[in-house]
């Protein structure tokens, strides 16, 4: 028998349902309606991420309407005046309000104080948004001069000033006693962008560096004349030198001071807009709202996909399961 | 101007799975008594899937596919349900083989060769069910591979082993 007429044979002689059958399947009486609520997970999941998006960008932009009809705040650039710093106060008006973080740092314009009793590694980093060249060039001689009537000295100068941009770029060494000022009046050359201190301790080392001096002091007193005498003769040499050049280290600090004109009058333009302030703000919220979704996805993705994995397998596990069921039946 | 046509999802009645019951009786009973191979054990699961279909109705999406494969998901489950218990029942009594062989005369369709009961009687209930979707049922190779939880290409590879296997088996009976 071929397999066609197998085919033929078992289509033409299929089983029939027994009236009796087809009577009990129809006489089945309908459940009553479920009482409480059955999630559907299929309409559940793609509902609740559709609310999710439509509250953030309801949250979005009600944060950027009401932010946005607020107007610029001129609140920072008021309460921001940094000791000293006299000039900052003056140029920092406007441009203040379009970059806050400059406000920020020119509250801390001092920077940190070096210790009195302690031997440091001073090193500070100043970046100044000037008005025009012709400000930048009277800054860098005013900087150059500044520095030497505190009793420092110019380590190098970069100046250049292509077309309507320019940089100056001055590295300073200043006595640490007097670096406070230093930066105080470097800062209020223009507008405070950036500014980073950086504070090392050195008296451990010198300390540890005078213990071995006096160590090695003892043993060339105390010693016979010969190759150990010298050897130890050239290391008392070494070191003095070094204690000299760390001690030296700490009584100037270095300021790197960086100062450059800004971009044509781009922010001194006319303020934004209602409009634009309103996008601005909520373009921000959405951004913010993308991030924590973000990282709640880093750590959640993790759990999620073993989760997954975990289903995945037991499914195919239990599909397996059910196969070789049917095959021993 | 074209009238736009409104798509709308209407949930299915008690009415439609009154006529969907009367339309697909037929073809749940023969998918189960070709996957147990007792026409009474049939007839017991065949009831038992209309009324789980009946309960579930409501979640019945006619988009993802027929009544009848969806009906035919059913009676594999209902059917798996019932070869799981009888395994578990048969293993306490300590009795080890499942069945099969004792199947009684015209399990499968009443004008059947005995030659060819007696080959469907022998082969698995994995191998039967698949010529009953794609035989007996005459479901196309996708819907075939739905019911089963498999591939379309899975699917074909069983229903050619399965014949292969069901001539082999009414040759081997008609030789005897």
């Amino acid at each position: 028998m071929s397999q066609l007429e197998l085919v033929q044979e078992l289509r033409a002689n299929r089983p029939v349902a027994p009236t009796e059958l087809r009577e009990r399947v129809l006489a089945l009486a309908p459940p009553p309606p479920p009482r409480r609520f059955e999630p559907n997970l299929r309409r559940l999941v793609p509902a609740v991420a559709f609310a999710g998006l439509a509250a953030a960008v309801g949250v979005a932009t009600v944060v950027g309407v009401v932010h946005g009809s607020r107007g610029p705040s001129v609140t920072s650039a008021k309460t921001s005046a940094p000791h000293g710093a006299v000039q900052t106060r003056k140029t920092a008006k406007s441009p203040v309000r379009a970059n806050p973080t400059a406000s920020l740092y020119a509250d801390k314009a001092l920077g940190v104080a070096p210790s009195t009793t302690r031997l440091q590694q001073y090193d500070a980093f100043l970046r100044v948004r000037v008005k025009d060249q012709s400000e930048l060039s009277r800054r860098t001689q005013q900087a150059l001069r500044f520095t030497r009537s505190l009793g420092g000295y110019v380590v190098s100068a970069k100046y250049s000033a292509p077309g309507t941009s320019g940089t100056s770029r001055l590295a300073l060494r200043v006595p640490i006693q007097r670096v406070q000022a230093a930066i105080a009046v470097f800062s209020a050359y223009g507008v405070l962008v950036s500014q980073r201190i950086t504070l090392k301790d050195l008296q451990q080392k010198v300390d540890a560096l005078g213990i071995r001096i006096r160590r090695v002091r003892a043993r060339i007193a105390g010693g016979e004349p010969g190759a150990q005498l010298e050897r130890d003769k050239a290391l008392l040499r070494r070191l003095t030198r070094g204690r000299q050049a760390t001690t030296q280290r700490a009584q100037l600090a270095s300021v790197a001071l960086t100062m450059a004109v800004a971009a044509k009058h781009k922010r001194a333009a006319a303020p934004p807009g209602r409009f634009h302030r309103t996008l601005d703000d909520a373009g921000s919220v959405l951004v913010r709202e993308f991030e924590l979704l973000l990282y709640a996805l880093l750590v959640a993705g993790p759990l999620l996909l073993l989760g997954g994995a975990a289903i995945l397998a037991s499914r195919s596990f239990r599909r397996r399961a059910d196969q070789k069921l049917l095959e021993r039946a | 101007m074209p009238r736009l046509r409104r798509i709308s999802v209407v949930k299915p009645s008690a009415q439609d799975f009154a006529e969907a019951a009367e339309r697909h009786l037929d073809d749940v009973h023969a998918f189960l008594v070709y996957l147990t191979g007792d026409r009474s054990v049939a007839e017991d699961l065949t009831a038992e899937t209309f009324a789980r279909a009946l309960e579930r109705w409501r979640k019945f999406d006619p988009r993802r596919g027929s009544a009848r494969t969806w009906l035919c998901q059913l009676a594999r489950s209902t059917a798996l349900d019932h070869f799981r218990s009888e395994e578990r029942r048969r293993r306490r009594e300590g009795r080890y083989a499942l069945g099969g062989t004792d199947a009684p005369d015209a399990a499968f369709g009443e004008g059947l060769s005995p030659e060819l009961e007696a080959a469907l009687s022998r082969l698995s209930a994995a191998e039967r069910e698949v010529l009953a979707l794609r035989i007996i049922l005459d479901l196309d190779g996708d819907s075939a591979a739905r019911v089963l939880g498999i591939s379309t290409s899975a699917c074909s590879t069983r229903l050619s082993r399965a014949l292969q296997k069901l001539e082999q088996e009414v040759t081997a009976g008609v030789a005897a």
